[in-house]
């Protein structure tokens, strides 16, 4: 069907809401969901040495695994990497029948004790929200394609009570770049899908946090001991990943089936051996080490066997996010690390709570990428500002450890091991753009002033030697703009002046040129924006900002090209 | 012509589709809203239940001391109803008599930041300090609590704390701050006979013994029979060597109270000490006959305890001693006394000398001996005068 011109732009902010308020809906149903099936599952109170522990993360294994084969196929994994493959490849397309079973089976793991978080699923629930309604309206591919990233972040905002951080988290990981046209889309959404999901949980941020106080700069340095110890874990837990996944992955179709009740039963192990606490998102935990509940080695063992937990429910292929098993190691060894610092240096301030809100931030960082949004996410979570210091210098230390052990990101490394090359949003951010000034070349031409008269011009041409007619000549015009003329070029306007005037002592070269000047070039443009006027100049000027027609070099079309292909 | 037919109807068209459409966009929105509203409902309620159950049960583990089964349930119930300040403190004090005191003292340090000013918290967190060796801290929480808010009758829960605080101060050897803390709360304190005698039972041990003679005084004006505040009395009017009214008021406390043998045996020595002691106040004949009736007993005592000592062994004190038994002042006559107050005085000195050195070398007296000791630390703390 032909469509009117600029529909699509007049319905999109009404979308979008549409687009928050239902996928709040559905991520408040999801949460809902996972706490009933825990609670109907696994009982009211966990704890060790309860034959269930064993029992039923494993027999949800067997579910899961049968409805992922037959009736979900595309619910393995977290949410992300397929919403971005649906962004990046499908044009926007997830299916209905893969947000139901993201629902379903996702809240069946989680609620089942597997160790996964709802945070991801939502995500790509809020995106397949999103993409059923645009195919509904019969959008564009190219509204389709943004649509999805719509949904997530108003999916991810819902289930994080933290829009400020789903907004950056899909900027930064699904888009990789601001981008005007869909930066409203995505306020609107993120906004309505956090007001139903408040109207339902309220205003309280996630974690109950403790005052933060950082009274002693000193203290700065357990924080960047923290960070070292984030970046260390979270290339254990990228590196347990990496190889378990593929691993489990390559097995026969059989084994497969088996691998989520394998790794249920062995989460229910640990679970049922004393650390009933790694079983499910475990924010109830993250609460209590936050208010200094556990004592630092047992924080330290909580960490480890969280991520041997999530490894194993990851790799399996049981449907789950990354989100929650993240913060929870996080929240371990911050709070740690705090117990540490108050048992053996007493009279340092930070409280425990403040150490685990920091080591949150500390491996969202490290192990999803996602620097910007890490801080962000920490100060909304908490509600608190204060701690904006540690968590900067935490997160950049981890992010570095990280980056240098592991150069790509976990969530790369899983789209390349299922056979998909996605634009890595982490290489576009540290890709560096080439200027001008890169391919800037010292001024060799003969430089001309535009007040001289074409005569005298003439005769200081001469002092440069010999000249072929088609090299350019710089001029410098009175107005202190340049222009680009040839020999050719210049000999023309000579002997037309002769021929209008008899005496072409009298006229000035720029009063002969014209009002017609090289652009306005300086060192710091990108060095794309001098291609479209090599069609016009063979040599444009480049000049300093600030003393108007000082010269910096000029470029030609080969400086430009050779510069790109050294790049 | 044909085309902008065709451009119009189309345009209807695809208003009527995006209509339709947000208006099926709006239904399943409601829809779906009523239905997220009432389960969400259900399972609010059904999360209430369970705190509440798992609360009961926390009680109920706390009320028959199973703290560690109540701190699970507890943490339960916060589970499902996050925050819950009646739970939470239940779960702090649980961990408190679970004896997990780093966790607890953690847990009370989190709440003291949402409350820094409750009372209860803080005498907790005095508790934990206190339990941690921490003085300091445990002194700190102990005012904040007294100065902090509490439930109820505020001004008699600040005046146990500041009693308890005063405990604690004892305890910690600090009989000064002790002092102060009592004096603080027998200052503010309404007439109580029985908080008057806990205060000068706790001066007493506060080391400010006329203080509290003064408070076990008070509570007498309001109860003079009280048979234990007279006996308290009594016994410290004993040790501050008034012996009269020692007497006189553990005398009333067996009249009061008979049977208790302790309170009979300090009675019967403080009434031996008034037929023992050389007073300046009794006249002369009287004195110089207690003088020699108390040189005879530190004489007898002498004499065992030179006889059982070597005498290679013997100190340079004793030897004096032994000396000054043979001297004057161990065979001046009653005339000779009752003529020369000075004899008097070096007669008594003789004896209280005797008292205090054979307990040195002889061990403690008994009897009258011990009487007669502790006249001569009388003596030594008054300067030599009765």
């Amino acid at each position: 069907m032909p469509s009117i011109p600029g529909r699509e732009e007049r319905i999109l902010l009404l979308l979008s809401i549409f687009i928050g308020v239902i996928s709040g809906l559905l991520v408040v149903s999801f949460r809902m969901a996972i706490e009933w099936l825990n609670v109907l599952l696994l009982g009211s109170s966990l704890g060790p040495r309860q034959l269930r522990l064993l029992i039923v993360p494993t027999m949800v294994g067997l579910v899961v695994a049968a409805l992922t084969r037959f009736a979900f196929p595309e619910v393995r994994g977290s949410g992300i990497n397929q919403t971005k493959a649906a962004m990046y490849i499908h044009n926007g397309y997830i299916s209905f029948r893969t947000v139901c079973g993201k629902f379903l089976l996702s809240a069946l793991a989680i609620g089942g004790g597997h160790s996964l978080g709802p945070e991801d699923p939502s995500l790509q629930i809020g995106a397949g929200v999103a993409s059923a309604i645009s195919r509904r309206l019969q959008l564009s591919k190219a509204r389709m394609r943004i649509f999805a990233p719509v949904g997530a972040a108003a999916g991810l905002a819902a289930a994080f009570n933290a829009p400020i951080s789903a907004i950056l988290f899909v900027i930064e990981e699904v888009i990789g770049q601001w981008s005007a046209d869909v930066l409203g889309s995505i306020v609107l959404a993120t906004i309505a899908s956090v007001v139903v999901a408040r109207w339902f949980w309220g205003a309280e941020p996630m974690f109950r946090v403790p005052a933060v106080n950082l009274r002693d700069p000193r203290e700065l340095l357990a924080y960047a001991v923290l960070g070292i110890f984030g970046g260390v874990a979270s290339l254990a837990f990228s590196k347990s990943l990496e190889y378990l996944r593929p691993k489990l992955k390559s097995a026969s179709a059989s084994w497969q089936m088996l691998q989520p009740a394998v790794a249920g039963f062995l989460v229910g192990c640990i679970g049922y051996f004393g650390l009933p606490q790694v079983m499910g998102a475990g924010y109830d935990v993250i609460d209590q080490a936050m208010h200094a509940q556990f004592a630092w080695k047992m924080l330290m063992v909580l960490a480890i066997f969280k991520i041997i937990a999530t490894t194993l429910s990851f790799s399996s292929g049981t449907p789950g996010g990354m989100f929650a098993p993240t913060l929870f190691i996080g929240a371990m060894l911050g709070a740690s690390v705090g117990s540490f610092e108050k048992l053996f240096f007493p009279h340092l301030t930070g409280s425990v709570g403040s150490y685990a809100l920091v080591g949150m931030g500390v491996l969202f960082a490290a192990f999803l990428r996602a620097p910007f949004t890490s801080v962000f996410m920490v100060m909304e979570v908490s509600g608190n500002y204060s701690i904006v210091v540690p968590v900067i210098l935490a997160n950049a230390i981890a992010y570095l450890i990280s980056r240098s052990l592991q150069p790509v990101p976990i969530f790369e490394v899983l789209t390349h091991e299922d056979g998909l090359y996605l634009p890595s949003m982490e290489e576009q951010r540290e890709e560096r753009d080439l200027h001008l000034e890169d391919a800037l070349k010292p001024i060799v031409a003969p430089v001309l002033q535009g007040s001289e008269t074409i005569s005298n011009a003439m005769r200081s041409l001469v002092d440069y030697g010999e000249i072929q007619s088609s090299s350019p000549i710089l001029i410098h015009c009175r107005d202190g703009l340049w222009y680009t003329a040839t020999k050719e070029e210049l000999d023309r306007l000579s002997s037309e002046a002769s021929a209008d005037h008899g005496n072409f002592r009298d006229v000035s070269l720029d009063e002969k040129l014209g009002a017609e000047r090289t652009p306005l070039l300086f060192p710091d443009l990108p060095l794309s924006s001098a291609l479209p006027h090599f069609r016009r100049w063979r040599l444009l000027p480049v000049t300093h900002r600030a003393l108007r027609g000082a010269l910096e070099g000029a470029v030609t079309l080969q400086d430009v090209l050779q510069r790109y292909q050294q790049h | 012509m044909a085309d902008s037919f065709t451009k119009s109807s189309t345009t209807r068209k695809l208003i009527v589709r995006d209509s339709i459409t947000f208006l099926s966009l709006a239904t399943i929105t409601i829809v779906l809203f009523v239905v997220t509203l009432f389960l969400f409902r259900s399972f609010q309620e059904h999360r209430a239940e369970l705190a509440v159950r798992w609360s009961d049960r926390g009680l109920t583990a706390l009320r028959q001391n199973r703290p560690e089964q109540a701190i699970t349930c507890y943490r339960t119930a916060l589970s499902y109803a996050p925050g819950e300040w009646n739970y939470e403190l239940s779960l702090a004090e649980a961990l408190a008599r679970a004896n997990r005191t780093e966790e607890a003292y953690n847990y009370f340090i989190g709440l003291r930041e949402i409350r820094p000013g409750d009372g209860f918290i803080n005498l907790q967190l005095a508790h934990l300090a206190a339990s941690k060796q921490d003085v300091q801290a445990a002194v700190n929480f102990y005012r904040a609590s007294i100065y902090g808010d509490w439930e109820g009758d505020g001004a008699k829960r600040r005046r146990e704390v500041r009693l308890e605080l005063a405990r604690y101060l004892i305890e910690q050897k600090r009989p000064e701050m002790a002092k102060t803390e009592l004096l603080v709360v027998g200052g503010n304190a309404p007439d109580d006979p029985n908080l008057d005698a806990t205060l000068g039972h706790m001066l007493e041990q506060a080391a400010a013994p006329s203080e509290a003679m003064d408070f076990f005084q008070r509570a007498l004006t309001v109860q003079p029979d009280n048979p234990v505040v007279l006996s308290q009395a009594g016994r410290l009017a004993y040790r501050l060597g008034d012996y009269k009214a020692a007497v006189s008021l553990l005398e009333r406390s067996a009249e009061a109270r008979s049977g208790d043998e302790k309170n009979a045996g300090i009675l019967a020595k403080a009434r031996r000490i008034l037929q023992l002691i050389p007073s300046e106040l009794l006249p002369s004949h009287e004195r110089v006959d207690r003088i020699l009736t108390d040189r005879t007993i530190a004489k007898a005592r002498w004499n065992t305890c030179s006889s059982s000592t070597h005498a290679g062994a013997s100190q340079s004190s004793l030897q004096t001693l032994a000396a000054r038994w043979m001297g004057p002042d161990a065979t001046t006559s009653r005339s000779a006394l009752l003529h020369d107050s000075d004899k008097q005085r070096s007669a008594l000195q003789l004896i209280y000398d005797t008292e205090i050195q054979t307990r040195q070398f002889c061990g403690a007296p008994t009897g009258d001996d011990e009487l007669l000791l502790r006249l001569a630390q009388d003596n030594a703390a008054k300067g030599g005068s009765h």
